[in-house]
């Protein structure tokens, strides 16, 4: 007897129609699976063994079981093909009736007593189901709001034997509990209220956030450069739709949304370590590409703390997604391009020490190193970031003063000038473009960094909610220039 | 004419050489040179030879007692200092942003007073001298390598700026590698070219100390910026004025020195509310945006906007985060 389910494959974040096909015959008790399925796949074996067994179902002894993931061309991963093989395997010991599976695909993993899993990726894999004209996707019930995203209907299951059931037709689909609304709020972002002092950050971090601004912050260590960048994703709109399934889908297939959520609507914030590899960064991995950092970080923001100390291949291979919002990876198991549209707010300090800058520490690093260490960033690279700070270390009595304002209001302004960009972009008037002249004679400016101040003059004008670009806006874009230091 | 000889056969020999050495080895070497093929070679590479004995040698390198045989001289223009002040300004290559931010204005406001800055293309003060110069007037630059090496790499491109409007000398020829025992060497050079020696920032025992040494020795002024006590960037210049070294507070003081006329103060700009209450801020003492925002009351945008303005009109300047006054413009 043959029977068929339904499941998709990852590919990037991509789904792939995969159908299982288990066939008994008559023979020498075996148990294949063919298909080009990668290591976790062919474990599936003694999950689904012990699966089927414990769910008080039947293995078929004295049968020669073979299971066959096709199209056999494609590289199978994971775990997710437990309960599409185990489906398979009781419909075609007549254990459920064949016509049960109409309209059904399949995605989970098996635990040894028959518990359903969750595995990364379902959401992608419900896209899958709707394109393959399939309504339902068995899944684990925690797997269950992600499904639904889809437009799918998630049969959300805890055990084998649940699912079995509800195929049979002897229990209606278990109820779901409603998706937890938290992740819709701001709940868990800090508070730009625990920020004291740093007004010229804070203002610099507004205009970054008003405008979609890459930012970054220089000085010694201690000045709250990483405390105000974790920020930026409370003071930046919620995603739309759109952009909001883009997310999540990404962080569906990392793996990194949390259980029980539905879409990311916060900005994600990703912060990795300077000891991030090119691949960990902007994607890639053995086997079939995996979304790095970058893409993780898609409509979010993407921290880069001690920006200097990342090896230069890493931050060169930003510059692609920096540019087009993508990232083409390319590896033995396939090419996945991913989007990667994101803030960058890098965090340097003044010299490798952290001394310089600091009036309570004297620099110890001799001319040549910090020389260096500045040399890290491309002239490239550093012409990507519109607003570049450098945050001297605060006094101890600025750090005594009051609260500073919490990050609504401060959102409330940077939603009404991203309105403003978008609906009536303002115009320099003469004096700003007298000024800007003056400057460029003036100032080390090259025509980027022209075009760079007047982007964040535009900007800040939209904040002020004037229609024009004046020469006020234009000069605050000015002290938001690279410094002399860092570009020469 | 064996000078030239001289800073050839010195240079292969990896040796120091004031002056003709009588041995075979040098007349062989001096028999084999073809002086004129060799001028030849360097004036296509646009490097000029000043024999010591040449009319054209400066006067005052030429009174030390141990002058170079004779410099190269990399340049659009023939060096003629003749007539003309110059001072050298020297100092830490390791400096503090204030010691590069009174380099810079010290190197500007002489050089537009005519004043010909001398410094040694080192990082930190030196090079911050010959940019501020470089902003209003000439510079004269001395490498401690051969004349065609732009040392240190990371300034090749302000070398090309000096070469455009000022001097590159060295009493090298080409080829000669950057080595230690050759910096104080140099030092001579910066402080012998000089009739005053300006030292910026420098701690115990360092080149620029060095250099105002070498300065007396010749009879010749030495001045030095008084720094703060605690910070070990201003040991050497603190002792140099605990010595008797005449105190920098400003371009005027150095230009006395030299009995210099200063330029006529430009108008004083005229400043509007918020610029001028920023102004007195920043005339306090150096300051971070921050610090100025508290104690105006101004919004953190508005002093951003103000500072920059001040920044265009030359009256503030920015390094690391911190603001202060341009020196001399109150």
């Amino acid at each position: 007897m043959l029977a068929r389910t339904i499941t998709h494959a990852l590919v990037g974040i991509d789904p792939r129609r995969v159908e299982v096909e288990a066939h008994l015959q008559q023979g020498l008790p075996s148990f294949a699976i063919v298909g080009l399925a990668d290591r976790a796949c062919q474990e599936a074996k003694e999950r689904v063994r012990s699966g089927i067994s414990s769910a008080e179902l039947e293995w078929p002894t004295k049968r020669r079981i073979t299971v066959n993931l096709a199209p056999a061309a494609l590289r199978k991963e994971g775990s997710g093909f437990d309960l599409p093989i185990a489906l398979a395997v009781l419909a075609a010991s007549y254990q459920l009736p064949a016509e049960a599976l109409d309209g059904h695909a399949a995605f989970g993993e098996l635990a040894l007593d028959g518990r359903l899993r969750p595995v990364p990726g379902a959401l992608v894999a419900a896209e899958g189901a709707r394109r393959s004209g399939l309504t339902h996707l068995v899944c684990a019930a925690e797997s269950g709001p992600e499904v639904a995203l889809a437009g799918v209907e998630p049969v959300g299951v805890r055990h084998l034997a649940d699912a079995v059931a509800y195929l049979r037709g002897e229990r209606d689909p278990p109820e779901l509990p409603p998706p937890d609304d938290d992740f819709e709020t701001l709940a868990g972002v800090p508070d730009l209220a625990d920020v004291r002092g740093q007004e010229r950050a804070r203002r610099a971090l507004e205009i970054a956030a008003a405008g979609a601004h890459n930012l970054l912050l220089a000085g010694p260590p201690g000045t709250g450069k990483t405390m105000l960048a974790r920020r930026l994703p409370g003071i930046l709109p919620l995603l739309d739709d759109e952009s909001s399934l883009e997310a999540t889908r990404i962080h569906s297939v990392s793996g990194v949304l949390a259980p029980g959520t539905g879409l990311v609507r916060v900005p994600p914030f990703r912060a990795p370590h300077h000891s991030a590899s090119a691949a960990a960064l902007i994607g890639g991995g053995v086997g079939s590409p995996r979304p790095g950092e970058a893409s993780l970080a898609h409509h979010g923001v993407l921290f880069l703390d001690e920006l200097p100390e990342f090896q230069r291949p890493v931050l060169e291979a930003l510059r692609q997604p920096l540019e087009d919002g993508i990232v083409t990876v390319i590896r033995v198991g396939g090419r996945a391009v991913f989007p990667a549209r994101f803030q960058v707010v890098g965090a340097m300090n003044l010299c490798p020490c952290g001394g310089r800058g600091d009036g309570a520490a004297q620099c110890q690093c001799t001319p040549e190193r910090v020389q260096r260490y500045r040399e890290k960033l491309s002239r490239a690279l550093l012409d990507r970031f519109d607003l570049v700070l450098t945050v001297p270390r605060p006094r101890a009595n600025d750090l005594a003063g009051a609260p500073g304002e919490a990050s609504g209001p401060v959102r409330e302004r940077v939603l009404r000038a991203r309105r403003n960009l978008r609906e009536r972009p303002p115009r320099r008037d003469p004096a700003a473009d007298d000024l800007l002249t003056r400057a460029v004679e003036r100032l080390p400016l090259s025509g980027r960094g022209r075009a760079r101040v007047a982007r964040v003059a535009s900007t800040i004008a939209a904040l002020a909610d004037a229609a024009t670009v004046e020469a006020e806006h234009l000069a605050e874009a000015l002290s938001y220039r690279a410094p002399a230091e860092l570009v020469e | 004419m064996t000078e030239l000889a001289t800073v050839v056969f010195a240079a292969e020999a990896g040796a120091h050489l004031l002056d003709a050495p009588r041995s075979t080895r040098f007349s062989s070497f001096q028999r084999r040179f073809d002086e004129a093929a060799y001028l030849r070679d360097l004036s296509a590479r646009g490097i000029a030879w000043i024999a010591r004995s040449d009319v054209s040698f400066p006067r005052r390198l030429a009174e030390i007692h141990d002058p170079p045989p004779g410099i190269f001289v990399r340049s659009r223009t023939a060096l003629s200092l003749e007539g003309l002040p110059t001072v050298a300004i020297v100092g830490a290559r390791a400096c503090s942003s204030y010691g590069m931010a009174v380099a810079t204005e010290l190197g500007r406001e002489l050089a537009a007073a005519g004043v010909v800055v001398v410094s040694g293309l080192a990082r930190g003060v030196d090079a911050a001298a010959h940019r501020g110069a470089l902003q209003s007037g000439t510079t004269l630059a001395v490498l401690g390598c051969g004349i065609d090496r732009d040392y240190p790499r990371a300034h090749a491109v302000l070398a090309g700026e000096i070469t455009q409007r000022g001097w590159i000398v060295s009493e090298y020829p080409p080829g000669v590698e950057p080595a230690p025992w050759r910096f104080p060497a140099r030092n001579r050079i910066v402080a012998g070219l000089a009739q005053a020696t300006v030292v910026v920032e420098a701690r115990e025992r360092s080149g620029a100390l060095i250099t105002a040494d070498l300065a007396l020795d010749e009879g010749r002024e030495v001045l030095a910026v008084p720094g703060e006590i605690t910070s070990q960037l201003s040991r050497g210049t603190n002792a140099l004025l605990r010595l008797g070294a005449t105190p920098v507070t400003c371009a005027a003081d150095v230009l006395d020195v030299l009995g210099v006329e200063p330029p006529p103060a430009p108008e004083p700009a005229v400043l509007g509310e918020p610029l001028r209450a920023i102004r007195s801020v920043v005339a306090d003492g150096s300051v971070g945006a921050d610090a100025i925002v508290r104690r105006t009351g101004l919004a953190a945008g508005t002093v951003a906007a103000a500072l920059a303005e001040l920044e265009l009109l030359g009256l503030v300047t920015q390094s690391d985060g911190l603001y202060r006054e341009v020196m001399g413009r109150t």
